[in-house]
């Protein structure tokens, strides 16, 4: 019985970046007071293959996974050049001008009880959406912090997550893992993958060592897929006949000062053929260039990228700069666990940047494969399947959420944006949405699952963010005192904002201050 | 703002120190610095509460003298009106600042209490410090040091996790319900928990009866609402 039905004991996790080590960790903390003989995690990492390195934003359920994980908030800020995120910054993608819109992380005020999409219609030509219903807008305007140093760690005064250095995120939480948290690390190349009977996978062969035999086998391989690509042959679902980009160039941009504002935003302005993301650290911004190779070449999409750097920097030092390359196969795994294997973070897919969902897709990953992990092999292909169906709408969810951004734009100076509008790019249920919020605003009922990665009110800044308008007919009804709730919600909104200007340090003051004093426990 | 110079007989000579204590010269606060050497008499007056520095986000034990900003319960027409008041208003207007290594006395010109023409006097004729300043020295000298152990003390505080944020309501003679905010305390139940290394560990920092005081100054906080609803009455 025991050999049919073998218990998971043994995790092994093949790959060690930062989908690794954060796989690792939410396994081994959420185990932290099990016996190493009832219970082991062994992270096998290549020392020839680099991290992408890329992944540089996060969500605001980050706060909830190292703390979970049992990390200090200072450490973390501290060692990882991390600094505060509170939502997305769109330019130029309505016209291709100079036009903002924002994608906060806070939700808007009273959401769970006032739908104020609805009252805003009416006051569309003075206020954007964003402003009216957030503070959040006019906090990263004025590049302020979500917090002051007395807040506790962890804890918000407004929504955050963090922008952090990828490559010293890995060591910090490889540090983490494997002196607080007893996760083994073998650093070697893996030679050969060996198999039970049943197809499942027995041990990995390494260049060097003894083979590393296992129970659950987590890929985290990156674009490699070494198991669940290579090894089981689950074909990837290219999603790029729906979102285009399949390149990106990177640069590493130094502050033209040291004590240059950081920006409390990731910053994603429109090109021709994709978009620039603009990602603020302590010591150095993130830059890149994600674009559709079928739309532009490599010449222009790095003449766009310098022109963009050299407007902050000069163009001298933004010609210097080295740039790096990276193609993207825009998709998901058919299929993310298959017999005992799952793949988690690149290895299971990979979309453009936009709206940062990398990361919070590992956490979410990891933190569903802990909370329901096997007990045995029988248990194994029941909660497989239910990942499966779980990360499968997901990644749609996701595909869905990140094409809204493109097909409300008015944009007609170049075939990418035109063929972003093209209804056969677009999936159907998009198309649906859209054509019901053309009459009816975003809310609740769009959602169909509880652990939805984007809630309505991202529906809400994304499309009323573009410009999108809903019609309200003059004879659907409105619960009855919603018009004053909102006009009180509004007001409120409005008080929220004067205070918290007048309270909140920038960005880079509250960095320097975590640096000089760290933030306090409680 | 403070505006803090190295004392001397030359820049300082006929400067004069108002030690009346009043509204006037900046003693309406509603908490003062408390150091863990002086909780014994703290607490026979004021609760002792923990506050966080708003510049730092750092912890700091505090005397508390009102039940809102800008209040002090304890000052009247006469003064101030207990048997101890805590060091760190007493040393006001002077501070220990550092030469290098070297302690000396700092001395905030833009205090309401300096002036030429009230209060005691610095240096005499000669000068040399007067006794007033020999006071104010031997007070500073005392507190040298004591800064530190408070930093210490609070450490080992957030080590035990012995602090938690304090929710107070009360219900004033007035009929109102009044919040106190911002301020923490020992958790009593983490306390009692404590094994024998943590408390002999405490013991041996000279740390254990400042925080048995702290716990037993909570019962002043009724001597406060006592005070703030005779207000309120009359």
């Amino acid at each position: 019985m025991s050999k049919m039905n073998p218990n998971v004991k043994q995790v092994v996790i093949a790959g060690g970046g930062t989908a690794g080590w954060l796989s690792a960790a939410i396994l081994a903390a959420d185990r932290a007071a099990v016996a190493s003989a009832d219970f082991h995690i062994t992270l096998i990492e290549s020392p020839d293959i680099a991290p992408i390195g890329v992944g540089e934003g996060t969500w605001p359920s980050m706060r909830a996974t190292l703390k979970r994980i049992g990390v200090s908030e200072t450490d973390f800020i501290r060692e990882c050049s991390a600094s505060f995120k509170q939502g997305s910054k769109f330019v130029g993608w309505t016209h291709g001008k100079s036009e903002t819109y924002y994608h906060p992380f806070s939700l808007p005020q009273g959401y769970d009880d006032v739908n104020l999409a609805a009252a805003w219609q009416a006051f569309s030509e003075q206020v954007s959406f964003a402003d009216a219903v957030s503070a959040q807008s006019s906090l990263c305007e004025h590049g302020l912090a979500p917090k002051q140093i007395a807040t506790p760690e962890y804890a918000p005064v407004a929504n955050y997550g963090y922008h952090l250095d990828s490559a010293k995120f890995s060591s910090f939480l490889q540090k983490h893992c494997v002196e607080k948290l007893g996760v083994t690390h073998v650093l070697a190349n893996i030679s050969e993958i060996n198999s039970h009977p049943n197809g499942d996978i027995a041990s990995l062969s390494l260049h060097s060592g003894e083979p590393i035999q296992g129970d659950l086998f987590i890929d985290c391989t990156g674009f490699a897929s070494l198991l669940l690509g290579q090894h089981y042959q689950i074909p990837l679902v290219s999603q790029q006949d729906i979102l285009f980009n399949d390149t990106a160039l990177a640069a590493q941009v130094p502050y033209a000062r040291a004590d240059d504002p950081v920006a409390s935003a990731t910053l994603a302005t429109a090109q021709t053929a994709g978009w620039i993301w603009d990602i603020g650290l302590p010591h150095r911004r993130g830059v890149g260039y994600v674009y559709s190779s079928a739309h532009t070449t490599r010449e222009k999409a790095e003449q766009q990228l310098r022109e963009y750097i050299a407007i902050g920097l000069g163009v001298q030092q933004a010609s210097a700069l080295d740039v790096r390359e990276l193609n993207i196969n825009p998709g998901y795994r058919q299929k993310l666990w298959h017999k005992n294997c799952v793949a988690i973070g690149i290895a299971a897919g990979f979309i453009e940047p936009l709206e940062a969902s990398a990361l919070v897709l590992v956490e979410l990953s990891a933190t569903m494969l802990s909370d329901q992990l096997p007990v045995n092999r029988e248990a194994m292909d029941i909660l497989a399947r239910r990942f499966n169906e779980r990360f499968l709408t997901q990644w749609q969810r996701i595909v869905e959420f990140l094409k809204l951004h493109y097909i409300l734009t008015q944009r007609n100076d170049s075939d990418y944006w035109r063929d972003h509008c093209d209804q056969g790019t677009i999936p159907e249920r998009l198309q649906e949405l859209v054509t019901l919020w053309r009459h009816q605003c975003p809310w609740h009922q769009d959602g169909r699952f509880i652990d939805d990665m984007f809630p309505p009110a991202s529906f809400q800044y994304v499309y009323y963010g573009m410009g999108g308008k809903t019609h309200l007919a003059a004879n659907r009804s409105q619960p009855k005192d919603a018009a004053a709730k909102a006009m009180g919600e509004f007001q409120n909104n409005r008080r929220k904002i004067e205070q918290l200007l007048g309270s909140l340090p920038s960005n880079r003051e509250l960095i320097n201050k975590i640096m000089q004093y760290g933030l306090p426990k409680i | 703002m403070q505006n803090h110079a190295v004392l001397n007989p030359v820049d300082h000579k006929d400067i004069k120190i108002v030690t009346q204590r009043s509204e006037l010269y900046g003693d309406c606060v509603i908490a003062t610095l408390a150091f863990p050497f002086e909780f014994r008499n703290v607490q026979s007056d004021y609760p002792i509460l923990f506050q966080k520095d708003s510049n730092t986000g750092k912890l700091f034990p505090v005397a508390l003298l009102g039940l809102k900003a800008k209040e002090n319960l304890f000052l009247n027409e006469e003064g101030w009106d207990a048997s101890y008041i805590p060091a760190s208003i007493l040393r006001q207007p002077f501070m220990v600042g550092f030469q290098g290594e070297k302690p000396i006395v700092t001395i905030d010109m833009d205090s309401p209490r300096v002036n030429k023409v009230e209060g005691e006097a610095l240096f005499d004729e000669m000068g040399e410090g007067t006794d007033f300043l020999k006071n104010v020295t031997a007070m500073l000298n005392e507190l040298h040091g004591a800064y530190q152990d408070t930093e210490v003390f609070i450490e080992q505080l957030l080590e035990l996790e012995l602090l938690e944020s304090l929710a107070l309501k009360l219900m004033l003679a007035d009929g109102v319900e009044h919040e106190l905010t911002g301020f923490y305390t020992i958790n009593e139940d983490k306390l009692r928990e404590l094994s024998a290394d943590a408390l002999g560990k405490l013991h041996n920092q000279n740390f254990l009866q400042p925080l048995f005081m702290a716990v037993a100054s909570l019962s002043r906080l009724a001597n406060l609402v006592d005070k703030k609803n005779k207000l309120l009455v009359c």
